[in-house]
């Protein structure tokens, strides 16, 4: 039942549902009416990605094809791009990744859309080997006519360290998904997104973390903000298994509202089957605070600038949680560009 | 501290589900099963008039046509809905009478459920005491309804279901399934179909009900469901308090129970709807028997200003699927959710509410409290939604679970679903055990460990308690404790 099966077969009765209980806010079957035609090869230069310069490494994609073979040892650095080169045409790919034990590695990660109305659908695994630390970074800025499914699914052996943050603009129809198997002991997960809606754009954060073994700890915040017909979406589960004990998971999710016709919907689970545990979430959706506009304006900024600046400021709390200082600055500046201010 | 002192001993001195006993009294059952000619026979039991078989038999139609719901976190075995007794009735009573028609056998259960039936039993009370009217409803009837006259004085209509038809079919046409459709959901649509009885509370414009108005509902026929229906409506600038209990006999097969409530609210009026279930939760070792809770209670805030509140306090049945929810249409409206649900042995309990905010500045609160024990498991279900035109309406939720020993299980499952810019919604939720440290300094004093428990748990659901009518508090406080016996070491 995924996107990818659907866009192998054709058969539209594979694609997720509202009626699926996980992808009631992100109905694709109701969406599409027919599967586009494969993606064809694209040989041609592709434009350089927003983390161009960061990375030793390059892992490029163009419309599901692995470009260049990947560097192998590659190093602390590597950029992971997925570019949809071709309009109204559909491709699926896949990608593991090792890290092996005690080792460091920034994962920048993008998906670019370079066309109009492609469907594009990307799975990737992730293993994390012994005490090794991972920094993920994900930007997404595809097309608004695109329908995009990012889906990780991510393992980490005990003593591992696993960071991610999603900055995505939204899509037609976007759902990006993480998957962590915890097995307590030790590791440490930390999981954050940032969304940036405006226009008709859809985009769904999905994030299912299972606490399999003592001691773990996982911390998550995500914050958006949609503007005119967007609708935003956050679905965070926390599994805690029986025998998972001394667990602290603590999870937060924050948006803004800021027209009449936008909409945001948040499920944040958590579901605990063992008792020495230290669970929390909080969840607010709100419109921005009349008093600190007010406030702003008193002290000569207009309207529309303070609006600006609360809002960059409110998503800025997500960004400045990203370890890595090139990429910081890149998702800075790139939401202060979604946000219409230069930075 | 004096009601924390009353729990303690009242935890020693109890049995573990003191409303267990069964009662010998000649009853009168449909035959097993359930068909057309079932619904005909119920209707026709009641001398009902013929729209309102036809609207039961229009229910029961659509109902063969739906499924029933999986995407609640319990698991029972398939329920066989033919091998059920739809209508059990104690031996010719065909409707509430006067309280000396009714079988002394009858009202001997209900004086050991403790239950005022006699109304100067509760106005020979020190002056001043709070009066309840109670409608006792046995099995699928409704056997006595008290304080009736004393009611229709202030123009309050307080009476069973079957008299209502009978007696006010304008006031039930136009209300009955308004607030929850026939086909809402499986088990409203069975409901609509074979329902037997339940209250009808009618309260004029401008009028406070004068006392608390009850239900006691009591399944004792073996075999057999309880199917009961509740309307209350509250006119222009009414109010009234209500108050719900139920018990069953321990059995080891399992029993349904699914009702409806309905609550219909207009301009300015105000419902205070309390529940303290305490249905039969099975064999606390084995699991084996107990009552299927599948409740749809909604409340409709019709009028502007209009304001609804529910408490619940969750201690038994097998399995609980109750999600009592508020409509806020009415400008202003606002809705009230408090819920404490304790789970031990091998209950299942998924619960909690809905706030559909549709009118411009609602407002809805929602503080549930879960505790799980034993091999059970509880969980927190609720929904809430802002529609665009419901500018200014605001929420604040808060959850907090608290597990009692390694083998129990905690779920919380909010939906918010935000579709304007002037709203405000906030949720947080907790899940943690009960402290050891908490524990220790309890015992330390001198406390056991039962007794420790019952008092920690009484702080971590006071917020809740604290919203129940003064009566109703104290049992509750005795029923949580005592839900929980057992539970640690």
């Amino acid at each position: 039942m995924t996107l990818a099966t659907a866009l192998k077969t054709g058969d539209l009765t594979q694609l997720p549902s509202r009626r699926d209980e996980d992808w009631r806010w992100t109905d694709l079957r109701g969406l599409i009416r027919q599967v586009p035609p494969a993606s064809p090869a694209f040989d041609d230069d592709v434009a350089a990605g927003p983390f161009d310069g960061l990375a030793a490494d390059e892992i490029l994609f163009v419309n599901g094809r692995q470009r260049h073979a990947a560097a192998s040892g590659a190093g602390e650095v590597v950029a992971l791009r997925f570019v949809s080169a071709t309009e109204g045409t559909a491709h699926a790919a896949a990608y593991a990744i090792v890290v092996e034990p005690d080792t460091t590695l920034v994962l920048l990660e993008s998906h670019e859309g370079q066309a109009g109305g492609y469907f594009s659908d990307v799975t990737l695994d992730i293993a994390v080997g012994e005490g090794a630390r991972v920094e993920r970074i994900v930007l997404v800025d595809d097309d608004a006519e695109a329908i995009d499914v990012v889906t990780a699914e991510v393992d980490l052996a005990p003593g591992a360290t696993f960071n991610q943050t999603v900055l995505t603009a939204g899509a037609r129809r976007q759902r990006i998904e993480t998957r962590v198997n915890h097995p307590g002991a030790h590791a440490n997960v930390r999981l954050d997104g940032v969304y940036a809606l405006a226009a008709q754009r859809h985009a769904d954060q999905t994030t299912i973390v299972t606490h399999g073994g003592v001691d773990g700890v996982t911390s998550q915040l995500t914050k958006g903000v949609v503007d005119d017909q967007a609708r935003g979406v956050f679905q965070g589960r926390i599994v805690v298994q029986p025998g998972a004990d001394q667990t602290d998971a603590r999870m937060g999710h924050h948006a803004l509202i800021l027209s009449d016709k936008a909409e945001v919907d948040a499920k944040p689970e958590l579901l605990i089957f063992a008792d020495d545990v230290a669970c929390a979430h909080g969840n607010t959706i709100g419109a921005l605070d009349d008093e600190q506009i007010f406030y702003a304006r008193q002290r000569g900024i207009p309207e529309a600038e303070a609006r600006a600046m609360l809002t960059q400021a409110f998503l800025g709390e997500v960004v400045e949680r990203i370890e890595h200082e090139g990429a910081r600055a890149v998702a800075t500046a790139w939401v202060a560009a979604r946000l219409g201010r230069a930075e | 501290m004096a009601a924390v002192k009353q729990t303690i001993e009242t935890v020693a001195a109890l049995e573990k589900y003191e409303h267990g006993f069964t009662s010998q009294i000649d009853q009168e059952f449909a035959p097993k099963g359930l068909s057309e000619d079932i619904v005909r026979f119920i209707s026709a039991k009641k001398g009902e008039p013929q729209w309102m078989l036809d609207w039961r038999l229009d229910a029961y139609r659509r109902w063969l046509e739906l499924e029933e719901p999986t995407w609640a976190k319990v698991s029972h075995p398939p329920i066989d809905y033919q091998d059920t007794y739809y209508y059990a009735a104690p031996k010719e009573k065909t409707g509430p009478k006067s309280l000396d028609e009714v079988d002394p056998e009858i009202l001997a259960v209900y004086a050991k459920l403790g239950i005022p039936l006699k109304e100067q039993a509760v106005l020979a009370g020190v002056e001043g005491a709070p009066r309840y009217a109670v409608d006792a409803v046995f099995d699928s009837v409704s056997v006595v309804t008290t304080f009736k006259k004393e009611l229709a004085a202030v123009g309050v209509i307080f009476c069973s279901m079957s008299e209502a038809i009978r007696e006010h079919p304008e006031l039930v046409r136009q209300y009955l399934g308004s607030v929850v459709p026939t086909s809402d959901n499986y088990f409203a649509c069975l409901n609509s179909a074979v329902f037997s009885d339940g209250s009808f509370v009618y309260i004029p414009p401008g009028v406070r009900c004068p006392m608390e108005l009850s239900t006691y509902f009591r399944i004792n026929a073996k075999d057999s469901g309880q199917f009961e229906r509740t309307l209350i409506i509250a006119d222009k600038g009414a109010y009234c308090s209500y108050l719900e209990g139920c018990t069953a006999p321990m059995r080891d097969e399992n029993q349904l129970h699914a009702a409806v409530v309905e609550l219909v609210l207009l301009d300015d009026a105000e419902i205070k709807y309390s529940t303290v279930q305490n249905w039969y939760p099975g064999d606390p070792e084995t699991g084996k028997g107990g009552i299927y809770n599948f409740v749809t209670k909604r409340a409709d805030c019709r009028g502007d200003r209009s304001k609804v509140s529910w408490t619940q306090v969750e201690t038994g049945s097998a399995i609980t699927w109750k999600y009592p929810s508020c409509v806020l249409r009415g400008e202003g409206s606002s809705g009230e959710f408090y819920s404490i649900a304790v789970t031990n042995g091998h209950q299942q309990a998924d619960t909690g509410t809905k706030m559909i905010h549709l009118g411009a500045n609602t407002r809805s609160r929602i503080v549930a409290k879960g505790i799980s024990a034993g091999k059970s498991s509880s969980t927190y279900r609720g929904l809430v939604s802002a529609h665009p035109k419901a500018k200014g309406a605001r929420n604040f939720t808060q959850c907090d679970s608290l597990l009692i020993g390694k083998t129990c299980a905690a779920h919380t499952v909010p939906y918010i679903e935000a579709r304007n810019g002037h709203s405000v919604f906030e949720h947080e939720a907790t899940t943690t055990r009960l402290s050891d440290d908490q524990l220790f300094y309890c015992q330390q004093r001198g406390l056991s460990q039962e007794e420790a428990v019952a008092l920690l748990v009484n702080g971590f659901v006071k917020d809740v308690l604290q919203q129940l009518p003064m009566e109703f508090a104290v049992e509750a406080q005795k029923l949580v404790a005592i839900s929980l016996e057992g539970s640690v070491g």
